[in-house]
């Protein structure tokens, strides 16, 4: 069977400074993949361009999702195909409810029974979110904001979800609460892949994984390769 | 006395208010600034003559026809104008600076349409004066009163209840967040110029009435709506409406009590005075860069 996403030789240019070189991956059914790299490397770079929020003219090569190429359709139509992303630094709409916020997210959803349906599951998948329902967006702490995002993407129905960077700014011991949903959200089914600077944890959560480097992928193997594999221990791992 | 005072005040503070609100919604939309907000209002005043006076429509069929109109027209002035220079990524006062074109534009081909006369705008109601707490007003005048209100909180269950109005505030917070949900931006921030020239357009129809219309009608409500907005709290919906009938108060209340000479500074000196010792507005938008 076809990957459900596939990415050849990504391109993309902010102006005339190349930030992501022929990037070349792919997403199975089911999978949980991560993108892990240094900072500056390219990783929200390329997770951007796979959904349409950056500047169309920059990109260059084929984004094929769901055996459609998506790579000049808007951003906003790569959303309702359900491609979903939760965004680095997680986007809340500040001054909405954190219900309004979610609803927001089933904005291209048409039926609304199911949505409800959904929206109970998110409140039971983050307990904290059904007591806050009616607090802004903009109140939360960090942690509840990355709940709020992830909850958002899901209302969207994705057939693939995309999460960058889910532990920035976080405690450790949130990190550990958002990664436990991530897994509790993997074993539904769904195909996911994310992007991490937190290694350990990507390499832990992962089936599979990339390595990001200068806007290249110089690695590509399974997360228990990768996380055995001298160079990534010194370079991502921090262990010699 | 106070009475038809308190009247005639809210007559122009709830167009101030209407006016206010398209400022608000246009900045929140877009981060910038329509200088042609008044001239949407002298706009609609003469389009309502046309559709009312000239080709005799019912009124209702006259306002709803205005309204569309200008939905479109400022539709179409951000699809046209704004976006494309926002396109060149030129600087923000260059388009604010295109607004006052647009501005002069509409006021030159108005002058040309409908002449320099002040015209006089057919009654809507058949009879010319009504009773209320002993004094006696133009129906009109109330007309216009309830008309805003009913527009402001239209406009108020719009943004707040439908599924559309939310993602366009949505879209106004946060543009990135928004395309990552499924929001078409361009599309609601062109609704968004559409909908303020519309609701602007109501308050020329409304006032056309009371005030007569003619070409410079929306010069200094524009400017008037601009500063109720900036009382109110610029980029606030609530503090547009607030900042507008006080303003129109303070103002009809120096006409009537002092006098009319010293309605506009000590209208704006109120406006000074906010800038200075409440510069975020009644509503405390943030107004204060870092
Ligand atoms: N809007 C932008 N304009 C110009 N350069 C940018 C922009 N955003 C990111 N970059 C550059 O692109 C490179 C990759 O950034 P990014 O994709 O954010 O990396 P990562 O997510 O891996 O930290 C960095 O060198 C960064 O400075
Ligand atoms: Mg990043």
């Amino acid at each position: 069977m076809a990957p459900l996403l596939e990415v050849k030789n990504l391109n993309y240019s902010y102006g005339n400074i190349l930030v992501v070189k022929d990037v070349n991956l792919y997403i199975n059914e089911g999978e949980i993949v991560t993108l892990i790299g240094a900072n500056g490397a390219g990783k929200t770079t390329t997770l951007r361009t796979i959904s349409g929020l950056t500047d169309a003219s920059g990109v260059k090569g084929e984004i094929i999702f769901n055996g459609k190429n998506i790579q000049k359709m808007p951003g906003n139509k790569i959303t309702s195909l359900g491609l979903c992303q939760v965004l680095e630094g997680r986007h809340i709409f500040s001054k909405l409810t954190v219900r309004e916020n979610l609803l927001v997210g089933a904005y291209t959803r048409k039926d609304m029974d199911n949505v409800k349906k959904e929206l109970e599951e998110i409140y039971t998948l983050f307990p904290r979110l059904r007591e806050r329902m009616e607090q802004l967006g903009g109140t939360l702490s960090g942690g509840e904001q990355q709940m709020l995002a992830i909850g958002r993407a899901l209302l969207g129905k994705p057939k693939l979800l995309l999460l960058d960077e889910p532990s920035l700014g976080l405690a450790p011991l949130v990190i550990r609460e958002i990664f436990e949903a991530i897994v509790r959200i993997r074993n539904t089914g769904m195909t996911i892949m994310f992007v991490e600077q937190n290694s350990k944890i990507a390499l832990e959560t992962a089936d599979r994984g990339y390595v990001v480097q200068n806007g290249q992928i110089v690695m590509e193997d399974t997360c228990k390769n990768l996380a055995s594999n001298e160079e990534v221990k010194k370079a991502y791992l921090g262990e010699d | 006395m106070l009475i038809q005072v308190v009247i005639s005040g809210l007559v122009i503070g709830c167009v101030y208010g209407l006016i206010a609100l398209g400022y608000s919604l246009i900045y929140k939309a877009s981060g910038l600034m329509s200088f042609a907000q008044g001239d949407m209002l002298t706009l609609g005043a003469f389009l309502g003559y046309s559709f009312y006076g000239i080709f005799k429509l019912p009124f209702v069929i006259s306002l709803v026809c205005v309204v569309l109109c200008m939905f479109f027209l400022g539709l179409f002035l951000e699809k046209a104008i704004i976006r494309t220079l926002l396109k060149n990524h030129v600087l923000p006062v260059y388009i604010v600076l295109a607004t006052i074109a647009i501005s002069y534009i509409i006021q030159n081909a108005a002058m040309l349409i409908w002449g320099t006369q002040t015209l006089s705008f057919p009654q809507i109601f058949p009879i010319p004066l009504v009773g209320v707490l002993g004094v006696k007003v133009q129906p009109e005048a109330l007309f216009c009163i309830l008309m805003s209100l009913v527009c402001m909180v239209a406009l108020h269950i719009f943004m707040k209840y439908t599924r559309f109005g939310t993602a366009m505030r949505a879209a106004a917070m946060d543009a990135t967040a928004a395309r990552a949900c499924g929001i078409n931006v361009s599309f609601s921030t062109g609704v968004t110029w559409g909908l303020s020239a519309g609701v602007a357009a109501t308050g020329g129809i409304l006032l056309g009435p009371i005030y007569g219309v003619y070409t410079m009608l929306g010069a200094i409500i524009g400017r008037k709506g601009f500063s109720s907005a900036v009382i109110g709290g610029f980029g606030n919906m609530y503090g547009a409406i607030v900042g507008g009938i006080l303003l129109g108060l303070v103002e009809t209340c120096t006409s009537a009590y002092i006098s009319s000479a010293y309605k506009d500074i000590i209208s704006y000196s109120v406006l000074l005075l906010f800038l200075f010792v409440k510069p975020t507005g009644l509503f405390n938008e943030q107004a204060l860069t870092d």
